[in-house]
């Protein structure tokens, strides 16, 4: 294959690594804590309803339109123009009858051609449901996690995937929050999951680590650990790149629902995949290291290993 | 090439389902169920919220389940659904619905059981009608009758006096349902069945104003307790029980969310979903190649494989009403293609890893897919994990999106041990040593 024996020296690094972490944590906790994140038509209950064919027609008709519609708090809605010369339009409006009849008003009032409907009505409590719903499956998916990895490798093992995932998921909202794209459903659907699927290698790497520790010697832990990335290390980018192609391919090509997925799941990927070789394989090193077995072979070989 | 029986086995296990699963999804647009936001029409959460002081009992939601299907039923749409989700909420789904309007009106509304003195209908037109609902409430087509019109009949009596109904026998055996209803209940149905019983009157039972059984008066009934008896099947009465059961929800039922789906823009948004998986499978194929060589061409039939038998699963899951595709469904579809394709990957480096380790092509093939498909489970079952808690616990979205992942993940594996491993254990008795470049492995031992 095309690249050669690997020894970057991933573990000496760590440092850095856990810098760079830290300073990625701090920086979406901040950015949550000041700007916020945005939530969309779901969070907030109200309309969102798709207009076609609307070329010459300014925002102001539109808002016109919904005022004489009847629809409430006009001056606060969102009229964004599409692409391919139609609107936008997000409304105050939580009742689903009424909507409909807003929609059909504003088509006529503004002599748009007969057009299919596309209309979204949200009650105010319907992103709560499920976003409480998704932080309870996203509980029980962790504490699942950690039971699991614990009984099939070890706990330590299962901490530092918990830290990792956590750190992800940090960084994902961080992102909304500093890019200001809209928090969706659909978002913390893709989130969840990812969050899932970004354990897929740090347990590739974990699983090397210990084929690697069951004869360990000559060797500190952290060592082996950075060996045992290495020997991996064209699987991690192989599997990171072929994951994130796809969701590229969604994001360029998806349309407007897929991308929403797309973009959170590419944010998504790439965390994971640096927070595998980044945070969860030096902090299980570290954890590992603080067990009198492994101090010995640290106090003895460590030293003696410039890369 | 020597075949192995196992190897040749699972070749030809594959081929079958394979065969199979081309068998039950095509054509595609038939067999797949496609879910509101790619077929058009509307969707609607409900949520019940007791009235004052009542718990939200099992037996009140099933009631409003049952009037959310009666109503469903009575916008003439096929392949709508009522679907209860989480504690309190129902999805209905009524796929290219028309007029929005007039469904969210009725679904919000209480539902409204009625009875009411048949000899007190003088309107023919009602009568023609009542007579007509009865005959297709006895067939299991989905009605596209009108309702009654209110003007021509009135009811004696409404739902909230009902207590209790339920499916039991006559005295003959056969399937029957009984009353019970309150005291004032009991009053005006002693009053009404004490003037028809003479002549064998009938009273009609309406639900949100269609006939749903119309029983002779046999005798006096002055205490309530009620046996309706007739010809009736199982399937029949425990319809018409709980027809009766839903009189007195106590429950207001509200509209949480509603979509109206365009069928062209769930179109535009399919053709831009196959479109964005067309372009990440082409583009993963290209990659593995360049970077696998021969190996890489193993991991597209793979994912090949792996495509047939996804679309065969859902073929399957569509007939059983258990799955529609929507735009978060494709979203996991082709993350899936990554799942799939992270398989061949460990088993490709893991056997780069045996050879150069300096064991023969033979077994290091064995090993490395030993290896590769023991890695890859312990990462499948942690992804499921998640994937499962997902779609178990979450509402909304969520769910499809975790279940095409949970279906990746299992089709995945299927695929990796039934195909990418014997294959390149296959290929490992001859092919890759005589042309190592090609495969893509350098090194190991000729003598194989």
């Amino acid at each position: 294959m095309l690249v050669a024996k690997t020894h970057v020296d991933f573990m000496g690094r760590k440092k850095y690594f856990f810098a760079l972490s830290g300073a990625l944590v701090a920086i979406s906790i901040l950015a949550l804590l000041v700007k916020g994140l945005t939530f969309g038509v779901d969070f907030q209950g109200g309309t969102s309803m798709a207009l076609t064919d609307a070329a010459g027609v300014t925002t102001e008709d539109v808002r016109g339109a919904l005022e004489e519609a009847g629809v409430p708090d006009t001056a606060n809605a969102t009229i964004q123009p599409t692409d391919d010369g139609g609107y936008i339009v997000r409304t105050a409006e939580s009742d689903t009858a009424r909507a409909q009849e807003a929609f059909a008003a504003v088509v006529e009032s503004l002599g748009l051609p007969e057009q299919d409907a596309n209309v979204t009505t949200i009650g105010p409590g319907w992103g709560k449901s499920v976003t409480d719903a998704s932080l309870i499956a996203l509980a029980v998916s962790m504490v699942a996690i950690v039971i699991y990895i614990s009984l099939r490798f070890e706990f330590k093992m299962s901490v530092s995937a918990v830290v990792a995932l956590l750190h992800d998921a940090i960084i994902v909202l961080g992102v909304y929050a500093v890019s200001g794209r809209e928090v969706t459903p659909n978002t913390i659907a893709a989130v969840l999951t990812i969050l899932g699927y970004s354990l897929y290698d740090t347990i590739v790497v974990f699983h090397r680590i210990r084929e690697n520790a069951a004869g360990l010697r000559k060797m500190s832990f952290m060592e082996m650990t950075n060996e045992s990335i290495n020997q991996v290390l064209m699987r991690w980018v192989n599997t990171g790149l072929i994951q994130v192609i796809p969701v590229l391919a969604l994001f360029f090509f998806g349309g407007e629902t897929l991308q929403d997925f797309a973009f959170a799941m590419a944010v998504g990927l790439l965390a994971a995949a640096y927070s595998t070789v980044g945070l969860a394989s030096p902090l299980y090193a570290m954890l590992k290291e603080r067990e009198p077995k492994f101090q010995a072979l640290k106090r003895k070989y460590a030293a003696q290993a410039p890369r | 090439m020597k075949f192995k029986p196992t190897n040749t086995l699972a070749l030809v296990a594959l081929a079958a389902l394979m065969a199979l699963s081309a068998w039950l999804f095509l054509p595609i647009e038939e067999k797949i169920t496609q879910g509101l936001d790619i077929k058009g029409g509307l969707s609607v959460t409900l949520t019940a919220e007791p009235l004052s002081g009542d718990e939200l009992t099992e037996d009140t939601m099933g009631r409003i389940e049952t009037i959310l299907a009666e109503r469903v039923n009575g916008f003439g749409v096929s392949e709508a659904t009522v679907q209860r989700q989480g504690q309190s909420a129902f999805l209905v789904q009524l796929p290219g619905v028309k007029n929005a309007q007039e469904a969210l009106e009725l679904l919000g509304e209480p539902g409204k059981l009625e009875f009411v003195d048949m000899t007190s209908i003088t309107d023919t037109a009602t009568i023609e009608l009542i007579a007509r609902q009865l005959e297709a409430e006895y067939s299991d087509e989905t009605t596209t009758l009108p309702k009654l019109d209110e003007g021509g009949y009135s009811a004696f009596m409404t739902g909230e006096v009902i207590t209790d109904a339920r499916i039991t026998t006559d005295d003959f055996g056969n399937p029957a349902v009984s009353v019970e209803m309150n005291s004032a209940g009991a009053q005006t149905w002693g009053e009404v069945t004490s003037r028809l019983a003479p002549f064998q009157g009938q009273v009609m039972i309406a639900l949100d104003g269609y006939a749903k059984s119309a029983p002779a008066v046999q005798t006096a009934i002055l205490d309530g307790n009620t046996l309706i008896s007739g010809s009736f099947t199982v399937e029949e009465a425990r319809g018409l029980a709980a027809t009766l059961q839903s009189g007195a929800v106590p429950a207001n039922i509200d509209i949480d969310e509603s979509r109206v789906v365009g069928p062209t823009l769930g179109k535009e948004s399919l053709n831009q979903g196959l479109m964005a998986g067309l372009v990440g499978v082409a583009l993963v194929a290209v990659f593995m190649i360049v970077y696998y060589r021969g190996l890489g061409l193993v991991s597209v039939v793979a994912l090949f494989a792996y495509g047939v038998l996804m679309m065969g699963s859902l073929a399957i899951l569509s007939r059983m009403n258990a799955f529609a595709l929507t735009l978060p469904g494709i979203a996991g579809l082709i993350l899936g293609i990554g799942v799939a394709a992270d398989t061949s990957i460990l088993i490709f480096e893991r056997l780069q890893e045996e050879i150069d380790s300096g064991k023969t092509h033979r077994s290091a093939a064995k090993a490395a897919v030993r290896h590769a498909i023991a890695t890859s489970i312990d990462a499948d079952i942690v992804t499921l994990v998640s994937a499962v808690a997902l779609y178990v616990l979450a509402i909304g979205p969520v769910r499809g999106f975790a279940f095409t992942l949970i279906l990746g993940i299992v089709i995945d594996l299927i695929a990796a041990l039934l195909f990418t491993g014997p294959v390149v254990r296959m290929l490992a008795e001859g092919a890759m040593v005589k042309a190592p470049a090609f495969w893509g492995v350098k090194g190991g031992d000729a003598r194989g």
